[in-house]
């Protein structure tokens, strides 16, 4: 396009020689020039103005008329605006502004501030259109001249000399010549503004808006690079310190004389406040800034003092569910802090003293309860009245309802709180979770207790709970499930508990499967395996009995078919040694052995077994006398002599005891009338275990429904001298009586057998342990002793929390049964596993 | 600075006024694509009073070039693969010196 320069046109130019030169096209652009300044630029013809410039620089004077126009502007700006401007700054203002004179009124204040603004904004609008007529007229000089010698163009230049006599024009007025700048002014005046409207005074928004407008016209130089507005550079600077300062005395003076909840609100306001504001008032460009100055100074400045405040902070919203408050908390939190870090620590110590809470009050449940009859027993009312020696264990069972009941409560309101509150979280969802697992399992019987918990609800569903609420108790069992980190204590815990309902027939078999089903999605199918066994065998087992009465019925042997013989075969591995165990260990003893059957029983399990074994051979059935129950049709004769109530008619009962209480019945099956037997006779003759025998006899001899053998004497407890007779007196109410049996009862165990089982499921452990180690080292031949340590726990880590020391010791005996050797001279301990 | 609002809704075209007399009425839309008639119609000067902007040194038939090129422009602006406007040889340099004079010799829209 240059080119296009050099080329005459080939037409006569309409313009004379004259208007080629320089001075009159100067003059007249020198005369529009001060037409524009003076508003009375109408008149003129753009064209003409236009074309006169253009001329000039074609002429190559480009750079003498850019000098003249800025020398015209420069003189024009000292002679006629800088009055105006100096106009403005009283004294009164300067005091105000700068020396933050007390004794002025906030009225006073802004309506000073208000004028000297309104002023410097006038000038500023006047100048500014000004400035771009005068540009729009020159613009071929910009384009052709300017722009091509990289010089600022002519807007750039003229606008910037607003900065730098007004902006930067010191004032030295009244009594001393100060270092301040009407710009210092400007900033002073318009903070004070701000700082009055957040006081909730009301300024003129829109003023401060231009104030701030023009600033961010104006560059630092005439370069005007984008970061160097004259707004970032000096204004947003001044305007956040303010802000800083004014919003640490605020958030000082909350913490003194308001609470958490105040707080809250109150920053959520201000935070809304200084968006708007900086839409409104200041410039958006500060929205981030602004925002963060005041997260800065409300929310993480003081954190976790209003966090700790005494009946308002985190402990009180979260004990009384202030959703509102802890919402508008986690937004603020967030705001500060991607982690969460206060947030999580203080929910987490939170969690863990609810949770340590829940334990201490069972502690102090335990005794106060003791008197008054707790409303949630979880006996039936049939032990009750009976039940000195077992009120404790009862209690003890409620107790661990109680927990499970409480931190299902708990974890509730948690997660209300994460759903309501937190916005689903993840980050604090993973604390929460961690938080309660720790807590969870700092309880040492935790996984007593939740197996307990299923137990009491499984017990009891098939009952009185429809299918959702079934449903729900299932799925807050495995919720608790999921905290535990002890799932082998778990699992003989459920093992036992799951045995007693299976065999005492307690529970529906649709929601146990249920149960383990879900079990086996959550934690694996090794997990389960001897549940869904145990469920076998209880299949099988119906199969069987049915087949083997057919046999029966088919074989007509009278003393068989005359009995209706229910079994349960288990298979030994399935079932908790609790169950499977007692019998055998008796066995190991010798000389006690099984229990004397009645003849009658006797034939019948011979019986059995020989059609068992018609399709199976080289199986060993053991009868688990203390398992079983039977249920026995007993005639009480008329008792002669009484002519009127029960005692005069014949009575038929049918009584539900354990396997030993019928046992220990036919005895007296046999004797005569007005005859008794001692406790001693009665053992001897039955070989049942003194321990069982006491607790068979207590049932049918101190419970007032199944009182069915008299006791003498008739003291409330069973003592090895006592002897027993037949009760001919013995009434009951109903037809169907069941003989309370201990046993059967689901109850927290003893300490002695607490540590028992834990002593059990070390074993246990160590073998796991064993084999995880050996397995390990099968496939890695070599490995140091921390990575095999690390390798172990992660391993066992779905079963149990494994600790180092059992890991170490179980490392110690596998080198000594030579599986594994140490590596001679390795630099960090290692073993070399031996095939 | 876009001022003067009282004039810019006043009407949708312009006159533009060659050296010779003649008068083009053109869509005020078309002829903002020159920088120099954007500035005449938006500052506060007299064409932008009365809508009428004279060229004493552009003759008619460069003048009527220069409209049929505003109107080009502004039918075509946003359109793919526009054929070429055909220019008269014997008036392209004057055409070439009121593009200049117009500020139409950078790509501008």
């Amino acid at each position: 396009m240059a080119s296009s320069k050099r080329v005459k046109p080939i037409r006569k130019p309409i313009a004379s020689r004259e208007a080629t030169e320089f001075e009159p096209n100067w003059d007249l652009i020198r005369d529009a020039l001060v037409g524009i300044h003076t508003k009375n630029q109408t008149e003129l013809s753009f064209e003409l103005l236009y074309r006169a410039s253009y001329k000039i620089v074609l002429k190559k004077k480009g750079a003498l008329l850019y000098d003249r126009v800025k020398e015209f502007e420069e003189r024009w700006f000292r002679d006629h605006i800088m009055p105006r401007i100096s106009h403005l700054i009283t004294p009164n203002l300067v005091r105000v502004a700068l020396f933050q004179a007390p004794g002025t009124s906030t009225h006073e204040r802004r309506h000073t501030a208000e004028q000297f603004l309104r002023g410097v904004r006038d000038a500023y609008v006047d100048h500014n259109l000004s400035m771009n007529m005068i540009a729009d007229v020159l613009m071929y000089l910009d384009r052709a001249y300017t722009s091509e010698t990289k010089q600022p163009s002519v807007f750039t230049a003229t606008i910037g000399l607003f900065r730098d006599h007004v902006l930067r024009g010191c004032i030295s007025n009244g009594t001393e010549p100060s270092d301040k700048t009407i710009f210092d002014v400007i900033n002073a005046v318009v903070l004070d503004m701000i700082n009055l409207e957040r006081d909730g005074d009301v300024i003129d928004r829109h003023l401060v808006r231009r104030i701030t407008a023009m600033l961010e016209d104006l560059y630092e130089t005439d370069d005007e690079m984008d970061d160097q507005k004259l707004y970032l550079r000096v204004f947003e600077p001044a305007y956040l310190d303010a802000s800083t300062a004014y919003y640490r005395i605020e958030c000082e003076k909350l913490l003194r004389e308001s609470d958490a909840s105040t707080w809250l609100r109150h920053t959520r306001r201000r935070l809304a406040e200084e968006q708007e504001r900086c839409e409104t008032t200041v410039s958006l460009l500060t929205s981030g800034n602004i925002a963060r100055v005041v997260e800065a100074e409300l929310i993480k400045a003081r954190l976790n003092e209003f966090l700790g405040m005494e009946g308002s902070g985190l402990k009180a919203m979260i004990d009384n569910d202030r959703i509102e408050d802890l919402s508008i908390l986690y937004d603020l939190v967030a705001r500060v802090d991607e982690k969460m870090e206060p947030l999580k620590a203080a929910l987490q110590s939170r969690v863990m003293e609810l949770g340590i809470e829940i334990e201490k009050t069972l502690g102090a449940m335990d005794f106060s309860a003791r008197a008054g009859a707790d409303g949630e027993e979880v006996q039936g009312g049939a032990e009750k009245p009976k039940a000195q020696p077992l009120t404790a264990s009862a209690q003890q069972t409620a107790t661990a309802i109680r927990w499970v009941d409480d931190v299902l409560a708990l974890k509730d309101k948690f997660d209300t709180l994460w759903r309501c509150c937190f916005r689903e979280d993840l980050v604090l969802q993973s604390v929460i979770t961690k938080s309660f697992s720790s807590f969870i399992n700092v309880f040492s019987r935790s996984s007593e207790f939740v197996s307990l918990f299923i137990d009491d609800n499984l017990k009891r569903g098939a009952k009185s709970k429809t299918d959702g609420e079934i449903d729900l108790v299932l799925d807050k069992a495995i919720t608790l499930l999921r905290y535990l980190a002890d799932r082998d204590m778990f699992e003989r815990y459920y093992q036992k508990h799951l045995a007693r309902r299976l065999l005492h027939n307690k529970s529906d078999m649709d929601i146990e499967k249920d149960m383990v089903s879900r079990m086996k999605s959550e934690m694996g199918n090794h997990f389960t395996s001897k549940f869904e066994g145990m469920f076998k065998d209880m299949e099988a087992s119906k199969d069987l009995g049915e087949g083997y009465k057919e046999h029966a019925q088919q074989v007509r042997d009278t003393d068989t078919h005359k009995v209706e013989f229910g079994i349960h075969l288990l298979t030994t591995n399935h079932w908790p040694p609790e169950v499977m165990g007692r019998s055998a260990a008796l066995l190991d003893e010798g000389a006690k052995g099984e229990c004397i059957y009645p003849p009658g029983i006797k034939r019948l399990q011979e019986s059995f077994l020989g059609y068992y074994l018609r399709n199976r051979s080289g199986r060993v059935i053991t009868w688990v006398s203390t398992a079983g129950n039977a249920d026995i049709r007993c005639i009480f004769p008329k008792v002669s002599g009484k002519e009127t109530g029960p005692l005069s008619k014949e009575r038929r009962y049918e009584l539900n005891v354990s396997t030993y209480g019928m046992i220990v019945l036919m005895l007296f099956n046999d004797l005569a009338e007005g005859k008794s037997l001692s406790f001693g006779e009665i053992q001897e003759k039955t070989n049942i275990p003194a321990s069982d025998l006491t607790r068979t006899l207590a049932s049918i001899s101190l419970a007032p429904k199944s009182k069915v053998l008299a006791k003498e004497p008739a003291s409330k407890s069973i003592k090895p001298t006592d002897r027993f007779s037949y009760n001919a007196q013995f009434v009951s109410k109903t037809t169907k009586i069941k003989a309370p049996t201990i046993a059967s009862l689901s109850r927290v165990e003893g300490d002695e057998e607490r540590k028992e089982t834990e002593l059990k499921n070390d074993q246990t452990r160590s073998h796991v342990v064993d084999a995880a180690i050996v397995r390990i080292m099968k496939q890695r031949k070599q490995m140091t002793h921390t990575e095999l340590i690390s390798e172990v726990i992660t391993q066992v880590s779905s079963r149990f929390k494994a600790d180092i020391p059992l890991i170490k010791k179980r490392i110690e005996d596998l080198l000594n049964r030579e599986f594994l050797e140490r590596v001679d001279n390795a630099q960090v301990p290692t073993y070399n596993y031996l095939a | 600075m876009t001022t003067n609002g009282d004039e810019a809704p006043a009407s949708k075209y312009v006159t533009l006024i060659s050296a010779d007399g003649f008068e083009f009425v053109v869509l005020r839309e078309a002829t903002l694509i020159s920088p120099t008639i954007k500035g005449m119609l938006r500052s506060p000067f007299a064409e932008s009073k009365t809508g009428r902007c004279e060229f004493p040194e552009i003759n008619a038939d460069v003048l009527d070039k220069v409209v049929e090129y505003f109107l080009y422009w502004h039918k075509n602006v946003d359109k793919p693969n526009v054929p070429d406007m055909d220019i008269p040889p014997e008036i392209c340099l004057q055409l070439l010196q009121a593009a200049d004079f117009l500020g139409l010799d950078k790509q501008s829209s």
